[in-house]
């Protein structure tokens, strides 16, 4: 297995708003889900994680709440607000035409 | 909760809660790296390893703390923030409808702060324009008036005077003279009298106007012989001129001869300017003698020249003067002297301004006192209100914050009425103030006048909230509640209500002293005899311009013609002519050496009014002949004075133990001329002022009817006076139309009634007197309602110990003794204070007394009695409802 990518500048935000998109969910949950998906190709740090959603939720992009885990812990669940939906249609699309602009000059040579 | 209660903290404090952000960032991270460690050990790691593993895993532990602490601290600051916001929405909207429940004492505060605050600020604006403000001239610190100093007169410069002046001084960048003249203007079709100037040319440039369109005079201007030159008012141009700038060239006819328009001056000239119509060029020559004095002599200092050495120069001019003059002027000890030309404009209103001020501005602190007090009752009266709050775990902050909310409430809806009533005042003041005070055209609402607004709203707000706030929230809150309601309020409380109490009586007691006194001088001046019958009794001015009546043949005729067809008028009894008239308009004063008692050489001559009348003018007044004859067909027919009538002040005066009829003096300091002989004495009549005291008159005689012309003798400007044997204003259209039929371009100007004149004249002491007096009665209302309030409370919270009392065999007249001694201790206090304070006025407020000493023991007396009155009064209610309690019903509702 090759080793992981280093993160590209402003992903993490988009990354965590698309993984809330389908719940409210904690910090080690959001850590695992995102290694999952990706198979482990970005190198995802959780202090770069946790400082993230706390960033998010000053910014009131999601929202926070202490709830009981799975496992009956007490544990702190985010949500996405109104607005974090809205921020990550934009970024989505933003980093789509990005990835687009990246291949299409990456073909042409 | 005592301890709550009593934590000291201000009461803006918010909880920002750091402890919880702290705990909340470290059991998030913690959970996190629990979920790690077992994740790890399920795939066999040992504790030990698994745990290095995770924190290797999560990177910086140490740093991403700091970090989210620092993001969750933001935003519960953010938060806080709203909340305060919320919470001050929320105790205005709270405050709002209580207050709405109590319309009564809501409608009173903002009435009567309103009104203070409304007052305060009109009369601020006009002294801020009239003294503080400085002149809107260039430089205007250096510009200054000066006058021969002959105390207590300053009298005007003479043309030698000025000529002199211009010649010898050195101190001065420029110096400029002005004498202010009527001259009927002509359009051709209309005739009109208006105010002109005549100006020395270096008048605008002293002052720094610049005309808007055309030029300023120059020195050719003031050359005589120069074609006379005029420059017209904005407001002159723009009415009669035609308003365009070519009008500029044109000739303007005044007095019946052309002036070549030469420039506009600005809309907004200065204060000396506004009342002008238009301004004409001087062309002043050294005269034969050293009078007449009517030239007011202006002068712009050097920057860097000190006043002292100034005065030094003029005094010296003078001296050097006076020897050239020794023929026609003898007054050596007059002297040359300088005052601010701000002092001239302004002249002697500091008084009036300042006690005007000071009484809008004290009952405004009587009205925040009063609404201290209201308010003070309501929080005390509340206690168990802000007890439950304060119990269900609103901070003490928080229940003074709510109190604060509802004073400022109260004092931004009180200032609302103040600007609306100031705006409208500062309005009237500007648009009809002229007659009453100077410079009242530069009144404007500016930036002094809103931080005055500021200033006064907050100062309402903080007396009347942070008072109660404080004081209504300093028992302990438990103790309170257990009272339930029954709290009698502390006893600091109740001593604070009562000295605000007794504060407004100090302040309302030196307002009607005040007030009194100046009605009482009004009274007097309005029972001032004017020596005659004033009704039915017509005047108007009419001046024959030399240019259309250059022959004293031509004069003459005209006022005979005029007597002739005035007479023929149906209602009028009886026709005269004067050049000046009762009550305050003395066209001429005049000196003179009697040969009994001559002036020594080196002192001032006795200086009194000298009017010229027709012989049928004593008749007409009703005067009374005391001694000798009155004028007849023979006198007043030469260029010289050889006879005249005095009236019985003036030989009172000059001829206390014998009859003046028969003495001989030498007038206007001409020691050449012929004796004047005194030939009658009538009764006095006021023409300078009803305030003035009768220091006697002088009547010489004007040409009669029917005299041979002689130049000098015939003066083209009189007043008609007119007796009617019906309603004098009847008669006016008729009298208007003989004129206007006789000669249609003269202007036939100053129609009044000697009635109106007289009530005229009273305008200002009257206006005065109604402001202080309305100001005076609501601070007496305001303390009244304050007593009332205390002492009704007082009932109520001893309901029980008067009950009790009553119960105990105590008579009604014990419970009125202690209720209304307890009244009128705190009354007699406030009134003593205010009797001194009045009694340390006392010379303040003389100038301004007419009649009237300002230690008027009356006044004081019926002020005293009237406060004690009703304050008596106001304790008697409240008494009243304490004997008719049922002393059973009381003790058992407890």
């Amino acid at each position: 297995m090759p080793p992981p990518l280093p993160l590209v500048q402003g992903t993490l935000d988009l990354l965590v708003l698309r993984t809330l998109a389908s719940g409210p969910m904690h910090g080690y949950g959001i850590a695992t889900l995102v290694h999952e998906r990706t198979a482990g190709d970005l190198a995802v740090e959780d202090a770069a994680l946790y400082q993230a959603l706390h960033r998010l939720d000053r910014q009131g992009l999601i929202d926070a709440e202490w709830r009981p885990s799975a496992n009956n812990r007490r544990a702190r669940y985010y949500t996405l607000t109104p607005a974090g939906r809205k921020r990550l249609r934009e970024e989505t699309a933003n980093w789509r035409r990005y990835a687009r602009a990246v291949e299409a000059l990456l073909r042409g040579t | 909760m005592r301890e709550q209660s009593h934590r000291r903290r201000p009461f803006w404090y918010v909880r920002r809660r750091p402890e919880t952000v702290t705990s909340e960032v470290d059991e998030e991270l913690n959970v996190h790296l629990e979920m790690r460690v077992e994740e790890l050990r399920g795939r066999g790691l040992s504790m030990d390893a698994a745990r290095r593993e995770a924190l290797r895993q999560f990177g910086d532990v140490e740093r991403t703390r700091t970090y989210c602490r620092q993001q969750d601290q933001a935003k519960e600051n953010r938060m806080q923030r709203g909340l305060m916001v919320e919470d001050f929405a929320q105790d205005l909207r709270i405050s709002f409808r209580s207050l709405l429940r109590v319309p009564i004492m809501t409608l009173t505060i903002l009435a009567t702060v309103g009104l203070a605050i409304g007052g305060t600020t009109v009369i601020f604006t006009a002294v801020n324009a009239a003294l503080l403000r400085p002149l809107p001239y260039v430089d205007p610190d250096r510009l200054v008036r000066i006058y021969t100093d002959s105390p207590p007169n300053k009298f005007r410069f003479s043309v030698a005077d000025y000529l002199a002046l211009q010649e010898q001084q050195t101190h001065f960048e420029r110096i400029a003279g002005y004498t202010d003249r009527e001259m009927a203007f002509s359009d051709g079709i209309e005739a009109e009298r208006l105010r002109g100037r005549v100006v020395s040319w270096t008048y605008f440039a002293l002052l720094g106007i610049r005309p808007v369109i055309g030029r300023d005079f120059t020195e050719a201007d003031g050359r005589p012989g120069s074609p006379p030159a005029v420059m017209a008012s904005y407001g002159f141009w723009q009415r009669r001129l035609g308003g365009r700038a070519d009008a500029i060239g044109k000739p303007v006819r005044l007095d019946g001869s052309d002036y070549t328009l030469i420039g506009v001056l600005p809309r907004d000239a200065g204060p000396l300017e506004q009342r002008q119509d238009f301004f004409v060029a001087a062309q002043w020559t050294t005269p034969p003698r050293k009078g007449p004095f009517f030239i007011i002599a202006l002068g712009r200092l050097r920057g860097d020249v000190a006043r002292s050495v100034v005065a030094d120069e003029l005094r010296a001019i003078n001296r050097r003067l006076f020897p050239v003059w020794k023929a026609s002027y003898q007054d050596e000890k007059a002297t040359w002297s300088m005052m601010d030309l701000k002092t001239h404009v302004v002249g002697d209103v500091q008084t009036i301004a300042g006690l005007a001020l000071a009484a809008v501005a004290l009952v405004w602190l009587i009205a925040c006192a009063n609404a201290s007090n209201l308010l003070i009752a309501r929080v005390t009266s509340r206690q168990r209100e802000l007890a439950v709050r304060a119990a269900l775990g609103a901070s003490r902050g928080r229940v003074v914050r709510h109190l604060l909310a509802e004073s400022g409430l109260l004092a931004f809806g009180a200032a609302a009425v103040g600007i609306a009533l100031a705006w409208a005042g500062v309005g009237v003041l500007h648009d009809f103030g002229t007659d009453y005070f100077p410079r009242t055209q530069e009144i404007t609402f500016d930036a002094a006048a809103w931080w005055l607004l500021v200033a006064l709203t907050a100062g309402s707000g903080l007396l009347f909230g942070l008072i109660p706030a404080v004081h209504g929230t300093g028992g302990p809150t438990n103790e309170a509640l257990r009272s339930m309601g029954r709290s009698t309020g502390s006893v600091s409380v109740r001593r604070l209500r009562r000295v605000l109490v007794a504060t407004q009586f100090a302040i309302a007691t030196p307002l009607l002293v005040v007030a009194g006194l100046l009605l009482g001088s009004l009274n007097q001046l309005g029972r001032v005899d004017l020596g005659f019958d004033t009704h039915n009794l017509l005047s108007g001015s009419i001046l024959l311009p030399p240019a259309q009546y250059r022959e004293p043949r031509q004069v003459a005729v005209f006022w005979d013609e005029l007597q002739r067809r005035v007479e023929a008028l149906p209602g009028v009894t009886a026709v005269a002519f004067a050049d000046g008239r009762p009550p305050n308009d003395v066209n001429n004063f005049n000196n003179f050496d009697l040969e009994d008692s001559p002036t020594a050489p080196g002192q001032s001559q006795p200086v009194t009014p000298w009017i010229a009348v027709t012989p049928e003018y004593f008749h007409l007044l009703g005067l009374r002949l005391l001694h000798g004859r009155v004028f007849d067909e023979h006198d007043g027919l030469t260029g010289n004075i050889q006879v005249v009538i005095v009236d019985r002040a003036w030989a009172t005066r000059f001829f206390p133990n014998e009859s003046a009829v028969g003495k001989r003096l030498k007038e206007g300091g001409c020691t050449q001329c012929p004796w004047t002989t005194i030939i009658g004495v009538v009764s006095d009549v006021k023409y300078a002022g009803l305030d003035k005291p009768d220091q006697g008159s002088v009547y010489w005689p004007m040409a009669p009817r029917g005299s041979r012309p002689i130049e000098g003798a015939t003066t083209r400007n009189r007043y008609l006076m007119v007796r009617t044997g019906t309603d004098a204003a009847s008669v006016l259209p008729a009298l208007r139309q003989t004129v206007r039929e006789l000669d249609p371009s003269l202007p036939f100007s100053r129609v009044a009634m000697i009635d109106d004149l007289v009530s005229q004249s009273l305008q200002r002491p009257r206006s005065l007197s109604r402001l202080v007096g309305g100001v005076a009665i609501i601070a007496l209302l305001l303390s009244v309602i304050g007593i009332y309030g205390v002492m009704a409370y007082y009932v109520k919270q001893h309901a029980k110990d008067i009950s009790i009392r009553l119960a105990l065999g105590g008579g009604p007249g014990d419970v009125l003794r202690l209720i209304v001694g307890q009244g009128m201790t705190v009354v007699g206090s406030g009134l003593a204070i205010g009797l001194l304070t009045a009694l340390a006025l006392r010379r303040l407020m003389s100038s301004l007394l007419f009649g009237v000493s300002a230690g008027d023991a009356f006044t004081f007396a019926a002020v005293s009695l009237l406060l004690l009155g009703v304050a008596l009064v106001a304790c008697l209610v409240p008494a009243r409802v304490a004997i008719a309690m049922q002393p059973a019903a009381v003790l058992r509702s407890e």
